[in-house]
This record gives structure tokens, C-alpha cells and sequence, in this order.
């Protein structure tokens, strides 16, 4: 199988990957906006989670908080993928070594996978969801495993400065 | 269902649980604090980058072998607070590092005071370390 380590070296050698790599404000204002866009992403997906598996605003019916909430899951994620992205691209050698790095690309995916599935299959019986318990008990297992996922990927990202080689 | 849920909740309390023993503490499980040391040698290389920076020198052991280190220090910005320059630095100069040794890799170091070749001494000790910097 080709190495990928000389596109990643041509990535890291990009003079603006260089740049904001050895900035002084720029790459914290980047970490900064990745941790504080993934806390509302993540606090908004633990809230739906929750109401998923039956935890929280049981009494709301499920369609609506799922649809009231997603635009600011949104708003939360975009900003959060984008710098995380970004954060990735002006140092990707040493992330490639980095174990707890590529432990969250993988749950990363899982989530990813977790959620479309669960767009896919269980929105299309948004109107059942609280009646229907088929559709309940597919929504309560996407909720329980988005909440395990999303717990593990903040831990992992966390972990990275923990393994961080020269 | 409920027992379940509690399950996948425990299993993610778990997770929590299985951290590495120096994950809380990394100066400490990465450095030793009982092995302060003073280095004069020659930058070959200086990566001045975020998170963290890097000092390469090398140094003349008593035996005459050349001894290859890496130095950490803390980031740009940090590094900027305390007064020093990314051009400070220029490949080949002579410079002092106080700091630590590492616990697992006798050539890594965690620089805490850097002394110029002009006399100027700053601070580049990243969070965690012991705080004994030039400038505290």
C-alpha cells in the first residue's frame, strides 16, 4: 500500500499551513473556536440523546425536539469540523502518529455512520416515533449509542496532547 | 430498556476510567523532576510552533561524543509573553536550557529557562513543570 506520508509532509510544508502552525494568536483563536463550537454542538446532542432513550422532556414529543434543535446542532458542528479540519491540516504528520488522533477519526466515522443510519431509516417515521414502538426502540438505540460516540471522541481529541511526539 | 441504558452509560463511565495512569499529570509522567539539567550547546534547529516549540541542540559530553537533544518548550504565544522572538534564534548559535530530563528518552528534555548567548534569559517552561523559570 503507497505511504500517504509525503502528502502529508507537502501538506505541512504549505506556507500557510506553516504560518499559522508558528502564529501566535492564530492558531489559539482556532483551538479556542473548535472547543467552543463543539460544546454547544455537543451539549444540544446530549440533550436529543437524552430525550431519545427517555431520559429527558419525555412529555415533549420527540419530532419536535429533534427538529428544533438540529439547526443549532448545526451551528455548533460547522464551526467545530471546519477548525477542527483546519487544526489537522497545519500539523498532519504528527497527528498521523498520534494513537488517540486517529481512535477519534474512527468513532468520528462511527457517529457519522450512527447518525445517517438514523436519519435515514428512523426520521421516516418521525411522526410514529412516540407512538410506534418499533420506531421508539430504533430512535432509543441511536440515541444511547450517539451518547457513548460523542463521549468518547471528546475524550479521545483531549487525549491527543497526551501522545504528542516530537 | 432501562437496565440497558444504564448498561451503555456505565460502559461509557468506563471509558473514562481507562486513561493512561500519566494522562492527568504529563509534565510527570514524561519528565523527571529529580533530574534537573543544564545544557550549553549548539541550536542546531529551532521548530517555533504551536502547541508546543522545540529547541534541537547539540552538546559536547566529557568524552568528547557529541549528544543529540530535544528540547520543549511552551508555544508562540507563551513564548512571546515571556520577551522572546522566533528571531532570537539563528541555526548554529550558542545558548544555555535549564530544565528536566525525560523519564524514557535520555536526549528529550523539558526546557524551562532559556539564556542567551547576549546574557538575556527567559522563561520557557510549558504548564505543568516545576515553577522554577528565570523569570517567576
Amino acid at each position: 500500500m503507497p505511504s500517504i506520508l509525503p502528502a502529508l509532509t507537502w501538506l505541512e510544508e504549505l506556507v500557510w499551513a506553516t504560518s499559522i502552525r508558528e502564529s501566535t494568536w492564530g492558531y489559539p483563536a482556532i483551538e479556542t473556536t473548535h472547543v467552543t463550537s463543539m460544546v454547544v454542538f455537543a451539549g444540544l446532542v446530549i440533550m436529543m440523546d437524552l430525550r431519545l432513550v427517555g431520559w429527558a422532556f419525555t412529555h415533549a414529543p420527540m419530532a419536535q425536539i429533534q427538529k428544533r434543535l438540529f439547526p443549532w446542532q448545526m451551528a455548533g458542528f460547522v464551526p467545530s469540523a471546519s477548525t477542527g479540519l483546519l487544526l489537522w491540516c497545519i500539523d498532519p504528520l504528527r497527528y498521523h502518529g498520534n494513537v488517540f488522533f486517529l481512535v477519534k477519526l474512527t468513532l468520528l466515522a462511527l457517529a457519522g455512520f450512527n447518525a445517517v443510519a438514523f436519519h435515514l431509516k428512523t426520521s421516516r417515521m418521525v411522526g410514529d416515533w412516540d407512538r410506534d414502538p418499533e420506531a421508539t426502540a430504533k430512535a432509543r438505540q441511536a440515541g444511547a449509542f450517539s451518547l457513548l460516540l460523542w463521549s468518547a471522541i471528546i475524550i479521545a481529541g483531549r487525549l491527543i496532547a497526551y501522545n504528542w511526539k516530537v | 430498556m432501562k437496565t440497558k441504558m444504564v448498561l451503555v452509560l456505565l460502559a461509557a463511565g468506563a471509558l473514562y476510567a481507562v486513561q493512561p495512569v500519566g494522562a492527568h499529570h504529563p509534565f510527570a509522567a514524561v519528565y523527571d523532576t529529580d533530574k534537573p539539567l543544564t545544557l550549553t550547546g549548539v541550536v542546531v534547529k529551532v521548530d517555533w510552533v504551536n502547541p508546543h516549540g522545540w529547541i534541537y541542540m547539540d552538546t559536547k559530553e566529557s568524552d568528547g561524543t557529541v549528544k543529540h537533544w530535544t528540547i520543549e518548550m511552551s508555544g508562540p504565544s507563551q513564548l512571546s509573553r515571556h520577551g522572546l522572538k522566533k528571531a532570537d534564534f539563528t541555526d548554529g548559535m550558542v545558548a544555555t536550557v535549564k530544565g528536566y530530563q525525560g523519564r524514557e528518552d535520555p536526549a528529550l528534555a523539558n526546557g524551562r529557562t532559556l539564556v542567551l548567548k547576549d546574557g538575556r534569559s527567559f522563561y520557557i517552561g510549558s504548564v505543568g513543570g516545576p515553577n522554577d523559570g528565570a523569570d517567576r
